[in-house]
């Protein structure tokens, strides 16, 4: 761990897991300066924290955790990220790789046909004022035919209590309404994979994961209702913070008092664009399952359980060593140890469950959370490889039509509806996750339980 | 060129120049446009716009996510600003375009190193993107 001395305007230091590697790495791009300015909000406590995936984001850096103290403390919409509740739920098949064989192919198209992807409008379930209600109130609960066991396997059981839809802008209702069940675009997508390595047997056993067994993970978030959130959020604090007495090295940065009327009025509106996201990954795993019937019959899509669903951008106010902090995860996942009362039942043994997405066409992991965890990072760990170019640098270096045939010579069947948005999902446009994710075993954050490599990529 | 864009990791920059207040927003309009042209579109629409901002950097965010938020939800693709004013903290304007299904690279508009201020003669700003 690499520590930033608090100076200046600081209030606290930065923390950084890393390698010297890594570090360099970092240094490259503005990750550092953002981890110093976010050090700056008021009510901030210990140390802000860079996760080994971290880089430059809009305001806070993403991979960055930071805390502030209950009742003053301060909430800050970039500090959980436009994508209120982007997340990853792993799906576990009741098959082998080999025994999917020939129909690897068939599974993935219809995948792609039944999970709409790409920026934008329309392609999803449309909902009536009310069923979008009921969604931002309750989260998958809202919808027909939900499996208990998704429910119970779900990060915060799929719905932070907290949430107020009344406090959801009408533009951001409006961006919403049509847009669940839809995988989004960027760095979204849902790949299906084959557990490669189990490293914790015991876990593994726990988790229901045996090497060879095919595994589906989604990783999507709230789309463009919770981008508008954030936005209406950002907007509105940087027009009160001269009403609060603050001031930000980042306008990005813009932030209330966590009692506030504002920031109580912006964690319920993320905590409803948070449910708005557990729905819509619940509804993808719907659709996942209706193109396992499709290909595989009735008997393998019923076998096709949750593994579980974590948030990756999200704001909770938790207890840490008897004070009540809201912290702060941009781009990083909680991850709660043996015993919580926050894991499942029959995970508490084992750790809460983390997943990891590599880049595409690299490794994916799965963790499961340690006593680290909340001694070194309020309970986080990281939340994927971190991007190490920008998107022009990545279609310079490789067509998207390369790069597909190139996966699809490596045994990957790819759908993505554009090769430009492939080309920037390039894996080099990453950092190496096999790194990232030994640096948080090394520091006690979190274990590995098993690696997935990937057999099919459905690009958002 | 009134606008340049400028790539970081993971987000777009953008950099305006002109000579007038206005012509920074006009520059922003014609570097949207740019990112939003299709070649396929439909009918000539015609939207009002009515913005209000805490000062001229946060009302050009609000004007370019505008410019996002019609083409996400309402397909528009933009063609010229009709109509522009100022009065206090706000805007008002007349966009005319095209029913269309433009291409949806910007999610929306950050106050990331957001800024709108004099330079030599004119004025110039920065505004980053979320894509």
């Amino acid at each position: 761990m690499w520590e930033l001395p608090a100076s200046g305007p600081m209030r606290v230091p930065g923390r950084v897991f890393a390698d010297a590697e890594l570090v360099d790495a970092i240094g490259e791009d503005g990750s550092l300066e953002q981890l110093r300015n976010v050090a700056t909000l008021p009510g901030v406590v210990d140390a802000v924290l860079a996760m080994p995936d971290v880089h430059q984001g809009y305001g806070f850096p993403v991979g960055g955790v930071a805390a502030t103290e209950m009742p003053d403390g301060v909430v800050s919409p970039g500090g959980v990220g436009f994508d209120v509740n982007c997340g990853v739920r792993l799906l576990a098949a009741p098959f082998a790789v080999g025994e999917l064989g020939g129909g690897r192919e068939a599974l993935v198209h219809e995948i792609s046909r039944a999970v709409p992807a790409g920026t934008g409008r329309g392609s999803g379930l449309s909902l009536s004022e009310e069923e979008l209600e009921a969604v931002l109130a309750d989260g998958p609960r809202a919808l027909d035919g939900v499996e208990a066991e998704d429910i119970e396997l779900t990060e915060s059981r799929g719905r932070l209590e907290s949430a107020d839809p009344s406090a959801v802008s009408a533009r951001a209702r409006e961006r919403g309404a049509d847009q669940l069940g839809t995988l989004g675009s960027g760095n979204h997508f849902v790949e299906v994979q084959r557990v490669d390595e189990v490293h914790d047997r015991a876990a593994a056993e726990a988790l229901g994961l045996r090497e060879g067994q095919v595994t589906v993970l989604i990783h999507s978030g709230s789309r463009g209702l919770g981008h508008q959130v954030c936005t209406d959020f950002v907007k509105r604090f940087d027009a009160a913070g001269d009403r609060y007495g603050i001031r930000l090295p980042d306008r990005q940065l813009s932030c209330a008092p966590a009692s506030s009327e504002d920031g109580r009025s912006y964690l319920a509106a993320m905590a409803a664009a948070a449910n708005f996201a557990w729905a819509n990954r619940q509804l993808i795993a719907a659709r996942i399952r209706k193109a396992i019937t499709a290909v595989l019959g009735a008997e393998a899509a019923a076998g096709t359980r949750q593994v579980y669903d974590v948030a990756h951008n999200v704001a909770k106010v938790e207890c840490h060593g008897a004070r009540d902090l809201c912290v702060h995860r941009k781009g990083a996942t909680r991850a709660f140890p043996p015993g919580s009362s926050e894991i499942p039942e029959r995970y508490r043994d084992a750790g809460q469950p983390v997943f990891i997405p590599g880049s595409m066409g690299t490794a994916s992991y799965v963790l499961a959370g340690r006593p680290g965890a909340m001694e070194h990072s309020f309970g986080t760990a990281c939340h994927g490889a971190g991007r190490l170019l920008s998107r022009t640098a990545a279609r310079k270096q490789i067509k998207g039509a390369e790069l597909r045939r190139r996966l699809e010579q490596d045994g990957i069947v790819v759908r993505s509806p554009s090769n430009r948005g492939l080309a920037e999902e390039a894996p080099f446009a990453y950092k190496d996750v096999d790194k990232v994710v030994e640096i948080v075993e090394c520091a006690g954050v979190a274990v590995r339980v098993a690696r997935l490599r990937p057999i099919g990529v459905v690009k958002g | 060129m009134p606008f340049r864009w400028i790539e970081h990791t993971g987000e777009l920059e953008l950099e305006l120049e002109a000579a007038s207040e206005r012509g920074i927003f006009e520059a922003g309009f014609h570097a949207m446009r740019e990112l939003m042209s299709t070649a396929e579109s439909r009918e000539r629409i015609e939207v009002p716009v009515s913005l209000t901002g805490a000062d001229r950097a946060a009302l050009l965010a609000d004007w370019l996510g505008e410019l996002a938020f019609l083409a996400e939800t309402r397909g528009l693709v933009p063609d010229r600003v009709a109509s522009l004013a100022f009065s206090g903290d706000g805007l008002s304007a007349r966009i005319e375009g095209r029913a269309g299904d433009p291409p949806h690279l910007v999610k929306g508009v950050t106050y990331h190193r957001l800024s709108f201020e004099r330079s030599g003669g004119g004025w110039r700003a920065r505004v980053v993107l979320d894509v």
